[in-house]
């Protein structure tokens, strides 16, 4: 699971330098796109009888993408987004999960859950970083949301997994 | 005592002593009623919570008085025993007589010290009450004669069932249950109230009100064939069914020691009871004398598929059973021990089933041997029972050592006498009933082999609450010498130069989240390391799909994993049904339920 | 009136007419008839006409629950029920081979001593007022009522007890209810002279009973005539002394007996022997307390029992005479046959008939009631 494609990691160093937040914004919004794209693409390669796990996940981040499309055009954001922003220290988890990785012509579903699992933590850790770093306020508190959306995005999808693989033993 | 002379004549004057009543107080009643005594059997009142809808009070009065009327506010749950059926009392024909009390389940009907009702010719429809908590008037009067211990008319505890003991059954594979006696038996089918609730919660609907009756009156053949109306796997179910009826019956739910009657052990006592040449006249009972000539396919020679195949050709059509493994039975051959299911009791099931006419071929597996395409051009139709039989990984770090098995590989291996070695030591990931077969068939292995047993179960499952796997499991296993480490999650399995050493796992703080889904949380902080040369993971099981081919699992419908199916079990491919575990979850009397609506609904398309 | 009893006849010239009695009049405990033919003020003859009570008891046992028919035999004797639900209960405990545990037998026991005493003060009353006497009328069905309170207390009934089940009763006794027995017993004792006064010693009863109606013992036995109205004949022959059951043969007890076989005799052997029933209620009192145990031997669940094949005969002695059943299963759920042995059909058919030849009219519905014949029982 550590395959990084060429290309993408361009994204985590636009992050680590730019610290604008209309910078971080343009990076998250991406994100979910590029994630929403994976799994786009990922649909028809996956067997048939998985597949809703793929198309759930990708609805989920079409989802996110719109939420953070909308934020960035929010007024009030909008009048911050030259504000500049510590970047957070500690975000190897994030850039772990920026990349894309190659999960194979035909990964099941655990392989799939897992990986969709370890992205939403990083990106919970990343905007609760963020947040941490924020200057209080509506900016904070929009970080804070971010993260608190994602975190129970990831709860869901820890349910999910643990429906699909730990689905009873007999009787 | 004065005596009276009969031949004294008596005085006239005598009756004019009593003019001294004109000096006595008089003795006056008041006009309105008078309180009832404590015991009084008055009006009725029934908690409409309590009250299952088991209809036993209608059922012992004597004078045609209830009548169970539907409410369709109260819950209905088939699986737990509830109706909503609640009484509604006749005055007109209550004799007051209170045996509905005694003889209520649950104590939930009972009547009061209230005893007044009156009411004009507009009103004569006012003695048909719906009783309620509050009673006829609604003026909660007090209670007058309620159930006591005396007068309980059901014998409310189970025989005791008879085990062997931990010391005499840990080296080896034989049933630890003992079993009824035929006076145990008949002692045990006498409680039974025929209330029905457990035909309603079994997947199969199998009669057991009937065949208890038959129990209890000393005919087994009787019960035999009653039990064979609805299940073919009446010796497997007779001991390993995960009997929803008890916990549907009526007994179960009373207040305090209230045991349901013992149904798999009394279903189990007829079938051991009753020779196979007799049972296999009652299985052939009902056979369609003419061939269709139409032909099936069916994939997998579980409780599912065999069942299935059982009606199918009962009904005249030539049935053939593909089995990957070289004999039928399934999961309850490859997964369920010897020591739960004794194999000559399985092979017994199978024996009937073939006996009416059941063709299985051993040691195909379908999609290799054969493909699905030829078995749709050979045959009218498929029924695909494959069951669940590829165990889930945790993925943890290490798992992927050799030496970290699924329960449901070395299960399947221990009936088929395959070698492998016995680990000295061994960990298994799960708190289900698969982790508990596991964990007790190595630790039989163990004390043959090494004489001391060394299995340690962790679950993420707290016991005595969440739990996964039976109660008896659990008290058995910890009989045997097994370690169950509870409410703690696996985080790594740990190995050094290339050799498992054993697992690492982690504390669960709670497992479910608001809504009851399950969503373990754990403290990462407090590691505990077990030592093993195996680790047995026992987390989950999915269905090996893949022998459907690309083309048709393009085809086919899907839900959530598993392919869909209408409630007939028809799969959105015309010639094929699916059914049992693969479609419904692991459970033998889901899968002969799915049999049997699977069977009907293609003998309906074929003769159409 | 049913028309195939009562169809006018056309007779000879006669001075003898036809009149009937019943079936609502004063002398018999329920619906009854009687058809006399007169001379005069004279009996002729009677012809009994029963039926009036006919519910089919027997027949509708045969389609119930074995435990189901506990709420039927009381109805069978309404002024004394308890004798029906304990014969019942015997029978089958009899063909099951069960006992009733020994509390249980103390205490039924105890019920069919109550039971005959408010059906003596019943009988006084009804007795009395056949010769226009109604104040003792009152007070029998005002003192029964105080035992009745006391069945209501211990049992949840006042009049049909189903108390007792197969295998025992249904209920302990209720605190301190031996105390209120007991006081209720003092409470009737006090009232002997009350009733002696106004009843028994009475010059105007004691005119109108002497003599009316008698029987010798043979033609008593000869007409099945038990209980009581055997007794004053000057037989003692009574269930609990010659064929005792329940706890009957530990309890010190009198027969009394008259010989004069009359009306008047008759009462005077109730009256001995309501007092006989305070003497063994007196003796329950003091030993039930340290008779412990079970009330109840187990039944197997009602809904679902056989009783097994077999048949068995259970007798006692009632206020009115000797009360058996019988009883047969064939190993069903539900009894093959039951049939009642009631004393009424005996005094209230055959008896009635041949004691109201000769007698005159006005002492007809004296010598009804003084044989305490019970209607619903005769019909059944």
């Amino acid at each position: 699971m550590s395959k990084h494609k060429e290309g993408h990691s361009k994204s985590y160093e636009k992050l680590k330098l730019k610290t604008t937040l209309k910078e971080i914004l343009d990076v998250a919004v991406s994100f979910e796109k590029t994630a929403r794209d994976f799994y786009t693409a990922m649909i028809p390669k996956v067997s048939k009888n998985i597949r809703y796990i793929v198309e759930e996940l990708a609805e989920e981040e079409q989802q996110h993408y719109d939420l953070f499309l909308s934020l960035k055009n929010d007024p009030y954001v909008q009048s911050q987004l030259d504000e500049r922003i510590k970047t957070p220290t500690e975000n190897h988890k994030f850039s772990d999960y920026v990349q894309l990785l190659d999960l194979g012509d035909n990964p099941d579903d655990q392989t799939i859950l897992q990986y969709a699992l370890a992205r939403e933590d990083a990106a919970m850790k990343q905007y609760q970083d963020l947040a941490d770093n924020a200057p209080e306020g509506e900016l904070q508190d929009t970080f804070r949301f971010l993260a608190i959306e994602e975190a129970e995005h990831k709860l869901e999808l820890e349910k999910k997994y643990y429906e699909i693989i730990h689905s009873g033993g007999p009787q | 005592m004065k005596k009276i002379n009969y031949n004294d004549k008596g005085s006239i004057l005598n009756p004019l002593k009593n003019l001294q009543f004109y000096a006595r107080k008089p003795v006056t009643e008041p006009l309105g009623p008078r309180p009832a005594s404590a015991s009084y059997r008055g009006f009725h009142i029934n908690d409409l919570d309590k009250c299952i809808g088991c209809s036993s009070c209608q059922k012992i009065c004597d004078n045609a008085a209830i009548t169970m009327v539907e409410v369709p506010s109260i819950e209905e749950d088939a699986s737990k025993g509830l109706r909503n059926l609640r009484p509604a009392i006749d005055y007109g024909r209550c004799c007051w007589c209170a045996l509905c009390v005694d003889i209520c389940p649950t104590s939930a009907i009972e009547m009061t010290r209230e005893y007044v009702h009156v009411c004009d010719g507009d009103e004569t429809d006012s003695y048909f009450i719906f009783p309620k908590e509050t009673g006829i008037h609604g003026d909660s009067f007090e209670k007058g004669w309620t159930k006591t211990e005396d007068s309980d008319l059901l014998d409310r505890a189970r025989r005791p069932m008879g085990e062997m003991e931990p010391e005499a059954r840990i080296d080896n594979f034989d049933e630890i249950v003992d079993g009824f006696t035929m006076e145990m038996a008949i002692e045990e089918a006498s409680r039974c109230v025929d209330c029905g609730l457990c035909e309603d919660a079994c997947p199969a609907h199998m009669h057991a009100p009937n065949y208890i009756r038959s129990i209890y009156e000393g005919n087994l053949e009787q019960a035999v064939e009653w039990m064979y109306e609805t299940n073919p796997f009446s010796h497997v179910c007779g001991r390993v069914c995960t009997h929803i009826c008890e916990t549907a019956c009526s007994l179960g739910h009373g207040e305090g020691e209230s045991d349901p009657i013992a149904i798999r052990w009394l279903k189990r006592f007829a079938m051991d009871n009753v020779s196979k040449t007799k049972i296999k006249q009652i299985a052939r009972k009902g056979k369609s004398r003419k061939k269709s000539g139409k032909s099936i396919a069916v994939v997998g020679a579980g409780p599912a598929g065999l069942t299935a195949a059982f009606d199918l050709v009962k009904k005249g059509h030539k049935v053939t059973v593909y089995e990957s493994l070289p004999k039928a039975g399934g999961m309850t051959r490859y997964g369920i021990p010897n020591y739960r299911l004794p194999k000559d009791r399985l092979d017994q099931d199978i024996e009937v089933i073939q006996s009416v006419g059941v063709d299985i071929k051993y040691n195909v597996k379908v999609g290799t041997d054969i493909s699905m395409a030829q078995l749709q051009k050979d045959n009218h139709a498929v029924v695909m029972a494959i069951g669940m039989q590829m165990g889930r990984s945790t993925r943890i770090p290490g798992s992927d050592n050799k030496m970290v098995v699924k329960a449901v590989d070395l299960l399947r291996m221990i009936p088929k006498g395959d070698e492998f070695n016995v680990p000295k030591s061994a960990v298994v990931i799960g708190g289900g009933n698969v982790a508990m077969d596991i964990a007790r068939s190595l630790a039989r292995l163990q004390k043959q082999k090494y004489n001391e047993v060394n299995i340690t179960v962790s679950a993420l499952e707290q016991l005595g609450k969440t739990f996964l796997a039976d109660d008896d499991e659990v008290i058995e296993s910890k009989e045997e010498g097994i370690v169950i480490l509870d409410a703690r999650g696996p985080k790594q399995c740990v190995i050094e130069n290339n050799k498992l050493t054993g697992l690492e796992t982690v504390k669960v703080i709670s497992i479910f989240d608001e809504q009851g889904r399950f969503a373990p949380k754990y403290d990462e902080e407090n590691l505990q390391f077990h030592e093993a040369d195996m680790v047995v993971e026992a987390i989950g099981q999915m269905s090996d799909v893949s022998i459907l081919g690309d083309e048709l699992t393009e085809e086919l419908e899907w839900n959530r994993g598993r392919i869909q199916i209408d409630g007939n079990g028809a799969t959105s491919v015309e010639w094929l049904w699916s059914a049992g575990d693969m479609v419904k979850g692991p459970d033998v009397i889901n899968a002969v339920a799915d049999g049997h609506r699977v069977a009907d609904d293609i003998d309906k398309f074929l003769n159409k | 009136m049913r028309p195939e009893n009562y169809q006018a006849v056309k007779l000879g010239q006669s001075n003898e007419y036809e009149i009937f009695i019943g079936p609502n009049h004063p002398g018999i405990e329920g619906n009854y008839a009687f058809r006399l033919m007169l001379d005069g003020d004279i009996v002729v003859s009677g012809k009994a006409d029963a039926g009036y009570l006919h519910r089919g008891f027997e027949k509708l046992m045969e389609g119930r629950l074995w435990i189901q028919n506990l709420a039927i035999v009381p109805r069978i004797c309404v002024p004394d029920p308890a004798p029906m639900e304990v014969a019942y209960s015997m029978a089958v405990e009899e063909i099951m081979g069960i006992e009733a545990p020994i509390r249980a037998q103390w205490i039924r026991t105890m019920q069919l001593e109550l039971s005959r005493v408010a059906a003596h003060l019943f009988t006084f009353g009804g007795h009395a007022a056949t010769t226009g006497m109604y104040t003792p009328m009152f007070w029998g069905v005002a003192d029964r009522d105080l035992v009745l309170d006391l069945f209501e207390d211990f049992t949840g009934g006042r009049v049909y007890s189903i108390y007792n089940i197969p295998g025992g009763v249904r209920r302990e006794l209720p605190p301190e209810f031996l105390q209120k027995l007991s006081n209720l017993l003092d409470y009737l004792e006090s009232r002997q002279n009350d009733y002696d006064n106004l009843l028994f010693t009475n010059q105007v009863f004691v005119d109108r009973a002497k003599g009316c109606g008698a029987l010798t013992q043979e033609q008593a036995l000869e007409l099945s005539v038990t209980g009581p109205n055997l007794r004053a004949c000057g037989l003692a022959y009574d269930v609990r002394r010659d064929d005792p059951y329940l706890v009957y043969d530990e309890l010190e007890f009198d027969i009394p007996i008259q010989t004069a076989g009359d009306a008047y005799a008759r009462i005077l052997v109730r009256r001995d022997e309501l007092f006989q029933s305070i003497r063994i209620l007196r003796q329950i009192i003091e030993r039930l307390p340290s008779i412990k145990g079970k009330i109840r031997t187990p039944i197997p669940n009602p809904l679902s029992w056989n009783v097994r094949k077999g048949e068995a005969y259970a007798r006692v002695e009632s206020s009115k005479g000797e009360l058996a059943y019988y009883v047969v299963s064939d190993g069903g759920d539900k009894p093959y046959r039951v049939h009642v042995r009631g004393p009424s059909s005996m005094h209230a058919v055959q008896t009635l008939e041949f004691l109201a030849k000769g007698a005159r009219l006005e002492d007809v519905a004296q010598i009804m009631f003084s044989l305490d014949a019970c209607p619903p029982e005769v019909d059944r």
